[in-house]
């Protein structure tokens, strides 16, 4: 009865015929648990897709009503919590997975000839994961949503003539809105995942076509112009089917996964969502998800002059450098004990990650955003001053200076703290800064007014310990060497303020 | 291990998994996200809690702060409710931050008035409401105001004053009527600053609540109504 109606079937649509050759083709008899990463990474993109249909039969992708619906998700809809701690913690795992996929391909030269392509389409569908994990950062519409759009925006900005028009067509307006969370929501669930569920099935025809490679042996090289016939050879001859052999030890370390999932769901729950996303109501420390933090690790450490540059250029090197990769040596030795060259590149990677994923988790690139509201300034900085100097140090706390600069240890570490700034700077070097900002640091000239910039000034020289001298005009610093062109006249450079 | 062996493991081990979970219950996971911790509105422990996020950076007690200190009972006895939550809605000068809705802030009406009660209740004191002095300037005389800055003020304030200018036109530039009003009402005991009915060099008794009218039309006379006479 089964039987006959599976026939039916099958006679009018061949899906046997189509599904059989996947489970029963040949794959090398000695690919053990080193080849399970790949099929573990498709699981959780599986798990992504359902979750996150569910997760969008309940979310309110709307400005006003997000932050509310995943509260109404995580504490009244009967395993809502669980959805999206799963949702959640599947797609840092899936991050996790590719990257060790990527790994064991690269150290076992998986990617040369005749796998160039399954490698070049495993680098877009990285990067195109990595976009759904910060779209699905975005949708949390919390702080860290707010802070990761504003740097996003940020760096769109810096692209030379059209960064203006990116960053409207990324945020949908001038300013982080509604429309912003619209974009993200169509891109998180609709753009992305088509081209993340096309680049898998274009990925997995690839392994299909050209077969699981074998593991590395020492002196096995790879010949572009006989290495199809051997590899067919051989595994005629020696390959094991795909089902049950190969695909036991994918479904054990799936199901371990799958456990380990259940688990880390069930123990720390679902991923925010943190403070309300309202630039006022600041009570937070944002930071972006893991999977990002190594970005903005290297954020902190760069020269501020050169981050332009690095922001707009690095992703784009990164690209092609990782497309490039079997195009450079797509035949020879596949061991890495032969290509020691390579395990040491992959390793300085992995080592440099990692490094900067804890610089970006420590380090106080972020500003403290309630500093200026809820720490009061020093009493012992207060004492003895005039009313335009206790003036200028609530323009201080206005203007949020103290979210970037500490007083007596407390505040933002964004900026060097400002204790003794009135040893290192002088007046008019402290004016310029606050008007033309540097690096970093915003420029405020716009934003205060000469009454509020002097007394901010006159403040700012009274910070120094007790017995020790203000910077003078001529004395604290050497004068700066004049920049001249060849054969221009020296000019007398008048000292003092302009 | 083989593989048939690794399956049979990990199916005991989900199924253990699963025992432990559906008798536990669901609702007791470790995980499961507490409805948000927020203290119940108009609770001592919610006006602390707001106020030491979004106040204290500027009004804080003794020395510390750079604005009219909240955490002591100086100000309280002259402000009244009214007057404490419309600065917050609406912010009061050049440099106290409206945090009501009309400036897209936080704070709703009720919560306002909530917050002013309850700081009231916590740092107001024993002390009564002051009858004898307004909590809101009050308009006065601003050449008898001349006078009485002289004889009182000016012994601190003037040109060999130890405590400052407070005619300096950049620093009433930032302050507005009613934060003069408060500084001369409430004084800052901490910094040296006398309250109004406080002794002062040239006056043992303080100041008259006529008097405080017109020392604070005297300063607000001296404020420059327009930028360019304050371009140094
Ligand atoms: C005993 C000396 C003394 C006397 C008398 C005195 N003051 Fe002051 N005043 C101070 C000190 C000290 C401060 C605190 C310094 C500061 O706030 O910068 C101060 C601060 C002020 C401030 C600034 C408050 C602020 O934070 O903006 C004003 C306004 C002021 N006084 C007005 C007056 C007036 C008006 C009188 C006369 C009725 C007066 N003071 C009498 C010592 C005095
Ligand atoms: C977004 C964070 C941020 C804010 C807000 C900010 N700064 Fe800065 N500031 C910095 C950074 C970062 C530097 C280091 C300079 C650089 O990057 O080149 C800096 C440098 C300075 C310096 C020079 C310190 C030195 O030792 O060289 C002064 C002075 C300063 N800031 C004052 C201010 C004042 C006053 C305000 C408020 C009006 C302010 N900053 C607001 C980030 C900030
Ligand atoms: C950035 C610093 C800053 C913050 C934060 C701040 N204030 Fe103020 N506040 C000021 C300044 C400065 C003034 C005086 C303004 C003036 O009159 O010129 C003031 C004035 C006031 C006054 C009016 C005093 C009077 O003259 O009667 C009240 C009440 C007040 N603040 C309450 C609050 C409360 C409540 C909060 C927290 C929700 C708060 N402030 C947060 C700086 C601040």
């Amino acid at each position: 009865m089964i039987g006959a109606a599976v026939d039916w079937v099958e006679a009018r649509t061949g899906a046997m015929a189509f599904i059989a050759p996947l489970l029963t083709h040949h794959v090398p008899r000695n690919a053990k648990w080193w080849y399970v990463f790949g099929s573990a990474t498709l699981m959780f993109f599986t798990i992504q897709i359902v979750t996150g249909v569910c997760l969008a039969m309940l979310y309110a992708p709307s400005a006003a009503e997000a932050w509310e619906s995943l509260r109404y998700i995580d504490e009244q809809v009967p395993f809502g919590w669980m959805l999206r701690a799963l949702h959640g913690w599947s797609s840092n795992a899936m991050v996790v997975m590719m990257a060790i996929h990527m790994l064991q391909v690269f150290l076992h030269a998986s990617y040369k000839f005749p796998r160039e392509l399954n490698w070049v389409t495993g680098v877009f569908l990285l990067f195109t994961v990595l976009a759904l994990a910060f779209t699905g950062q975005v949708m949390r519409w919390d702080q860290d949503a707010y802070w990761g759009l504003g740097i996003g925006a940020s760096i769109a900005d810096r692209i030379p003539l059209i960064g203006n028009q990116v960053r409207g067509l990324l945020l949908g307006g001038p300013i982080i809105g509604g429309e912003t969370l619209s974009r993200f929501f169509a891109l998180h669930v609709f753009v992305l995942p088509g081209a993340a569920i096309g680049l898998v099935g274009l990925h997995l025809a690839l392994i299909m076509k050209n077969g699981i490679s074998e593991m590395p042996k020492p002196g096995a090289t790879v010949e572009p112009a006989t290495y199809r016939e051997e590899y067919e050879k051989r595994m005629a001859k020696d390959g094991v089917p795909f089902y049950p052999d190969a695909a036991q030890r994918d479904m054990v370390f799936c199901g371990a996964c799958l456990v380990l999932l259940v688990v880390l769901a069930a123990v720390y729950g679902p991923f925010g969502p943190g403070g309300q996303p309202d630039p006022t109501l600041i009570d937070a420390n944002p930071r972006p998800d893991y999977p990002f933090l190594w970005i903005f690790g290297a954020v902190s450490l760069l020269p501020p002059a050169s981050e332009t540059a690095v922001m707009l250029v690095a992703p784009l090197v990164g690209v092609l450098v990782l497309v490039a990769v079997p195009f450079l040596a797509n035949a020879g030795e596949r061991a890495p004990s032969r290509r020691p060259g390579m395990v040491l590149i992959a390793s300085l990677a992995v080592m440099a990650i990692a490094a900067l994923t804890w610089e970006g988790k420590t380090s106080p690139w972020s500003p403290v955003m309630n500093a200026w509201s809820a720490l009061p300034t020093p009493g012992h900085f207060l004492t003895g001053r005039t009313p335009l100097q206790v003036q200028g140090a609530n323009v201080f706390q206005f203007a949020q200076c103290r979210n970037c600069h500490a007083l007596d240890g407390l505040g933002g570490e964004r900026g060097p703290a400002l204790d003794a700034i009135a040893t290192r700077m002088t007046p008019d070097q402290l004016m310029r800064q606050i008007q033309q900002g540097d690096g970093n640091m915003p420029a405020f000239g716009r934003n205060l007014d000469s009454a509020q910039m002097t007394a901010l000034v006159s403040f700012l020289t009274t910070l120094k310990p007790e017995f020790e001298a203000p910077a003078r005009i001529p004395g604290a610093q050497l004068p700066l060497p004049v920049r001249r062109m060849p054969g221009e006249v020296a000019t007398p450079v008048a000292a003092g303020p302009q | 291990m083989s593989a048939h062996r690794a399956v049979a493991t990990l199916g005991a081990l989900v199924a253990c998994g699963g025992v432990v979970v559906s008798t536990t219950g669901c609702d007791r996971l470790p995980g499961r996200p507490t409805a948000a911790q927020v203290a119940a509105e108009g609770t001592a422990e919610w006006t602390i809690q707001v106020f030491n996020t979004s106040c204290r950076g500027c009004h804080a007690q003794g020395t510390e702060g750079a604005a009219v200190p909240l955490m002591e009972s100086d100000y309280w006895r002259a402000a009244t409710d009214e007057q404490v939550a419309r600065a917050v809605l609406e912010g009061q000068g050049m440099l106290m931050p409206a945090f009501g809705p009309s400036a897209g802030g936080p704070f709703t009406a009720s919560q306002a008035s909530a917050l002013t009660r309850g700081m009231r209740a916590i740092w107001g004191g024993a002390t009564r409401q002051s009858s004898e002095i307004s909590g809101t300037v009050v308009a006065g005389n601003a050449s008898n105001g001349k006078s009485v800055f002289d004889a009182a003020c000016a012994g601190c304030h003037g040109a060999a004053g130890s405590a400052g200018s407070v005619t300096d036109p950049m620093y009433l530039r930032l302050v507005s009527d009613q934060g003069l009003w408060t500084a001369v009402v409430a004084g800052r005991a901490a910094l040296g600053s006398p309250a109004w009915n406080e002794p002062m060099p040239g006056r043992p008794s303080g100041l008259t609540a006529t008097e405080v009218a017109d020392v604070v039309a005297y300063l607000s006379s001296q404020r420059p109504r327009s930028m360019s006479e304050t371009q140094p």
